[in-house]
């Protein structure tokens, strides 16, 4: 398919829709929806999609949203919505009952600063409070990695080994309103991609059963383990996803991280979704100028990739993760993971936090150059730097007479 | 990579451009970024869009402080920040009428163009008048700014499914865009380019630490093109009160329980609510915009609640050394006798009679009116010093004297002249004026009818009167016989539609032409018959009633032993000099230096209480500005006005209401005396209200009533009630019409900027 310029949503919406109706000779789609900003574009334009099997159904608010379409995923419907922020907060019940459920949904989430105070911007806080739940969690840089990892997660989650939810996040605005050239896939390419969905345990009238009752604690256990046993096979078969991607689309839609120029690196930045691909940019710059900088582009949180993640870091000494969210009294989210990935390791680096583009503050090359350089001229880790608490992204200067 | 930066305003189309350009280099195989700087902006503030483009594919998805080129929008964005980082060298294109030289001064560092794409977007028609959508013109203008093909801006315009007046206007922009050819200063800008910091500068307080001090403030009513504002404008009860009372003003004063200024705001006008609450036709209550939604509010029992129950102390103004003689005590003459003494003036009333009140003291039946609610507020005027000298009618002889005496003479004689029919019998002969027939029964020499067949004949509320009073004096049946039908009776509705309740019949479309005796065997004197005529209605009349017209051959008699007239009265003028042309406002005799004016029925042939104390109120204002040269009331207006507000001398149209913002809820309903009690008494028929409650029906059309739907939805905060005032803080009201929406009654409007 030729190359379009689109926004982020209108990439989500497009995947999500084709999904939707690659699933008609199953059992169709069905789902719940409920608007908020930044995500809207995406719910309009999945409604607004003639699926020919299934339907869209607009509720009343976004706990809703995730029951209708947990009702619809466990009846063995494909099943997806999206959502942001507060809205993500309101649904969490829902959230962890479709985790727990095993049922294979997508859900697309714009990363929106949780409130108060009132914010619109990127942030992570949103999806990162998930981490416990049993989802599979993916980030997006760009447009293309929205639309691409929209599809495979469909394919991952439905995955018979697997059949858990996955989590597609995009930064606000930076991805979801902003144009940028982005192949869409087309109706055909999808349909070769996804098989029809069957889902094991879907509630059957002609075999009635009912799901999620009263157990005693070894059937807790077990149930449990299950989950946890999936999560261990989701890198294996993320890769083959992956591989299948590539055979239809011709393009990779990219594993658990990326490594640049992390061999031979002193230091390594670690960093996921849009602040990943500004520090690539000045990880470019001054390894051309020949320092010896790496940077580990973060695509799979959940789980956490962490065996793929310290042999990417190749043995640098010092290791910065980027946090665009913040846990209270924890610092950030991705850095506690990062160490917890290098405990009992031989030469555990110095690893630092950085929290940084918080409240959606625009995370500049000009701003990552100076954690950079302050990630090099560091003693000792210490505790988590609030890079930008200057408030770079304050409020627009006022301009005019 | 070059990244540009635009400067807008929210409804421009800054976005789209940005993607147009972006789409351009899109479409050349480049890598594209187009976005906005997104927040709670709304249409008129500035924005800010972007787009960046590189032969690479961009990695960076940061805003941009160091544009290569900046593109404004809108010319009075033009400040000092505009080209902030705008490094040396790059294009500044402005959307403007004025030549790139004109900013030279401004921009010395950069290449400058210009172009009037708002009025290339005019004459493709894009947008509208006031905001024309100028982004495919100025796409154009970017083309030939930056050195891109015209086609390629063409083939952007169009891949963003744009055609026809677009793309003229992208070509005529590209056409038309005017370049600097001055050479620029290389040097390096002196305003650094804001950018992120690091290490904790200028931290922004937060809720806790930060409570109490100070922020930055944002003048979001800088983005607006439209102010609310508040207008005022009359309520049609007001508009249609013969009296002139402020109707809309004593019912907010009811509906907030306050009936002591309920009261005092009706005595501005009128000294008889306790007598208007109960005989006034109620012109307001017919042209109440409730009355189609649930029924009229009920203007007439509130207005008599407030008489009754109110107490409210009037204070005269200083005395004045003029003495004003008012001949007649009826409702006009006493009325203007008391905003007279309310002025400060000695008044002195010339009664002939031997009792105050004119036609309310004889000619009202007590069931309708009881003495004593007239005596109640005959005394409040009396309270005032107004004098009174009873007997001897004010002749044309007479007239001439009181005018030497005093220094004004108002004449409020009513009108005494009872119209006749001629009948062929005489009065004493079982025929009778209604109004002296009601006169009698009020000075309690009513006769006894019992067993009579009595016929009114008339349409007014003096036949309606004399028919009840009839019943009520044992009569064994009452007709009242009417030339032409109900709609044409000038009677109030309800003194109707009660007169047929206690049994008065009424035959419509009926004339009288004689009174007769059927002849008896004996010789003796027969049954008296009334002969009558059918009628039929005819072409309208000069009044637009339709006058009728007989019917041939339609003679008919009813038994009537008792025929009462009450087809209305007219002015005795013999008082004036022959030949005066006797009008109200008007400057009678001519003789004397003295100041002698008509008032009341006599002047205006009105024929209400509610009329007559109009005429009244006004010939007491009158008659101080003659004294004084000074207007102290502004016509029938009596509300206070505000600056802050916007004032309209008009009603409020109905459809200007906001109906669906009303609640619908029933009337109040008075209690009425039991019809037996009807048949046999002069007990007063109405019971009053219980409550004021029906006051909170008003919707206070077109004035505001401080019901602060508009403070309270106001998503900003930024409008208050100080007062009765409302406060807009213009400075950060955006504009956004939410109180014009919220407003049920039209007085918050919106006023373009």
């Amino acid at each position: 398919m030729p190359l379009r310029i689109v926004t982020g949503n209108h990439a989500a919406g497009h995947a999500l829709s084709l999904a939707g109706e690659a699933n008609r000779t199953a059992r169709g789609t069905a789902c719940g929806i409920y608007p908020i900003t930044p995500q809207t574009e995406i719910v309009e334009r999945v409604a607004a999609f003639p699926f020919s099997r299934g339907r869209v159904v607009a509720v009343e608010s976004e706990h809703s949203a995730m029951a209708v379409t947990m009702g619809a995923s466990v009846s063995g419907a494909r099943a997806f919505t999206a959502s942001s922020s507060n809205g993500i907060a309101y649904m969490v019940e829902n959230i962890m009952v479709a985790g727990f459920y095993r049922l294979p949904i997508v859900m697309v989430a714009v990363n929106r600063t949780l409130g108060p105070p009132w914010n619109i911007w990127a942030d992570q806080g949103d999806t990162l409070m998930l981490r416990d739940f049993p989802w599979i969690q993916l980030y997006a840089a760009d447009n293309q990695e929205v639309h691409d990892l929209t599809l495979l997660a469909f394919r991952l989650a439905e995955d018979p080994r697997i059949l858990l939810p996955v989590l597609v996040c995009m930064d606000a605005f930076i991805v979801s309103h902003t144009q940028a050239e982005t192949e869409l896939a087309s109706p055909d390419e999808v349909d070769a991609f996804l098989p029809d969905l069957d889902l094991p345990h879907r509630l059957d009238p002609a075999h009635p059963r009912a799901l999620g009752s009263m157990v005693w604690p070894d059937a807790t256990v077990s149930h449990r383990m299950e989950i946890d046993e999936a999560m261990a096979r989701v890198p294996n078969v993320m890769a083959e996803c992956r591989a299948r991607f590539r055979e239809v689309f011709g393009r990779d839609p990219g594993g658990p991280l990326d490594a640049l120029h992390t061999d031979a690196a002193d230091a390594v930045l670690v960093a996921s979704a849009t602040v990943a691909t500004t520090a690539r940019g000045v990880v470019e710059r001054r390894r051309a100028a020949g320092e010896r900088v790496g940077l580990v582009k973060m695509r799979r949180y959940r789980p956490f990739p962490e065996a793929e993640l310290v042999q990417a870091c190749g043995g640098a000494g010092r290791i910065g993760v980027l946090d665009r969210d913040y846990a209270a009294g924890a610092g950030g989210v991705w850095w506690q993971d990062v160490r917890a990935g290098f405990q009992g390791r031989d030469e555990t680096p110095l690893i630092q936090d950085y929290l940084l583009g918080i409240g959606g503050g625009d995370v500049t090359p000009a701003l990552v150059n100076q954690v950079l350089d302050d990630l090099l001229n560091r003693r000792a880790a210490g505790p988590p730097v609030w890079a930008d608490a200057s408030g770079a992204f304050g409020p627009p200067a006022e301009v005019g007479a | 990579m070059v990244e540009i930066r635009i400067h807008g305003r929210g409804g421009q189309g800054g976005v789209t451009l940005a993607k147009l350009v972006a789409a351009s280099r899109f479409l050349q195989g480049r890598s594209v970024q187009a976005f906005g700087l997104y927040a709670a902006e709304r249409s008129g503030a500035p924005v800010q869009a972007f787009c960046r483009f590189d032969d690479a594919p961009i990695t960076n998805r940061n805003l941009i402080y160091e544009p290569d080129h900046v593109i404004v929008l809108d010319p009075t964005l033009v400040g000092p920040t505009i080209a902030a980082g705008l490094r040396p060298g790059g294009w500044i294109l402005l959307n403007t009428e004025d030549p790139p030289d004109a900013f030279g001064d401004r921009f010395p560092h950069n290449r400058i163009a210009t172009v009037d794409a708002t009025a290339v977007a005019r004459g493709h028609g894009l947008g509208t008048r006031s905001v024309p959508i100028v982004n495919t013109a100025l796409a154009g203008a970017v083309g030939r700014m930056l050195g891109f093909p015209l086609n390629d801006m063409l083939a952007a315009v169009e891949h963003l499914g744009f055609g026809g007046a677009n793309l003229h206007a992208a070509r005529d922009a590209f056409d038309a865009v005017r370049t600097r050819d001055a050479p620029w200063d290389p040097t390096p800008l002196d305003t650094p380019a804001p950018g992120p910091g690091f290490g904790g500068v200028g931290r922004t307080p937060g809720f806790v630490e930060g409570a109490g001090g100070e922020r930055p403030r944002i003048e979001t009513g800088r983005w607006a093109s439209e102010q609310p504002r508040r207008q005022q404008f009359v309520p049609p009860c007001n508009h249609v009160c013969p009296a002139g009372n402020d109707v809309q003003g004593f019912l907010h004063a009811l509906a907030d329980e306050r009936i002591d200024d309920a009261l005092e705001i009706l005595l501005r006008t009128t000294p008889f609510p306790s007598v208007c609450g109960r005989v006034c036709p109620a012109p307001c209550m017919a042209s109440c915009n409730r009355r189609d939604l649930d029924g009229a509010v009920d203007v007439r029992d509130l207005e008599r609640l407030a008489g009754d129950r109110g107490s409210a102390r009037l204070v005269p103004a200083e005395a004045r050394d003029r003495h004003v003689a008012v001949v007649g005590s009826g409702p006009a003459g006493l009325a203007a006798a008391y905003h007279l003494a309310l002025f400060g003036y000695r008044v002195t009333i010339l009664e002939a009679d031997t009792v105050l009140g004119g036609l309310l003291r004889t000619g009202i039946p007590d069931f309708r009116l009881p003495p004593d609610v007239l005596d109640r507020e005959i005394d409040r005027i009396l309270a005032l010093g107004v004098e009174v000298r009873f007997g001897g009618a004010v002749d044309r002889r007479r007239l001439f004297a009181v005018a030497q005496e005093y220094d004004a003479v108002l004449v409020a004689t009513g009108l005494q002249q009872a119209r006749s029919l001629h009948l062929g019998v005489g009065d004493d002969d079982g025929v009778e004026q209604g109004i002296a027939f009601l006169d009698r029964i009020k000075r309690g020499h009513g006769p006894h009818l019992d067993g009579e067949a009595v016929v009114v004949v008339g349409g007014g509320n003096t036949a309606m009167d004399a028919a009840r009073s009839a019943l009520r004096l044992g009569a064994a049946s009452v007709r009242v016989v009417y030339r032409r039908t109900r709609a044409e009776m000038p009677a109030i509705a309800e003194e109707i539609d009660e007169a047929l309740d206690e049994g008065v019949e009424i035959d419509f479309l009926t004339q009288p032409l004689a009174v007769r005796r059927s002849a008896q065997a004996d010789g003796d004197g027969g049954q008296p018959e009334l002969v009558c005529r059918r009628m039929a209605l005819g072409a309208p009349d000069a009044s637009g009633r339709r006058s009728p017209v007989a019917v041939p051959d339609s003679e008919f008699t009813v038994g009537c032993h008792r025929l009462i007239l009450a087809l209305g009265q007219s002015p005795d003028l013999a008082v004036f000099p022959e030949g005066t042309e006797v009008r109200e406002g008007a400057e009678l005799l001519g003789i004397l230096e003295t100041p002698v004016y008509a008032v009341g029925d006599l002047a205006t042939h009105d024929g209400t209480v509610a009329g007559a104390i109009g005429s009244g109120r006004r010939a007491a204002l009158h008659v101080h500005q003659t004294f004084t040269g000074r207007v102290e009331v502004d016509g029938d207006r009596t509300r206070v006005r505000s600056d802050v507000d916007e004032w309209h001398d008009e009603v409020i149209r109905t459809d200007a209401l906001r109906a669906h913002l009303f609640e619908r809820q029933a009337p109040a309903h008075a209690p009425t005396l039991g019809l037996r009690d009807r048949r046999t008494t002069f007990d007063e028929v109405h019971g009053g209200l219980a409550d004021a409650a029906d006051a909170r029906r008003c919707l206070s059309c077109g004035v505001c009533n401080e019901c602060d739907l508009c403070v309270t939805y106001c998503p900003e905060g930024v409008l208050k009630r100080v007062g009765h005032d409302l406060v807009f803080d213009y400075a950060h009201c955006k504009g956004c019409g939410i109180c014009v929406t919220e407003c049920p009654r039209n007085v918050v409007f919106m006023n373009h900027l």
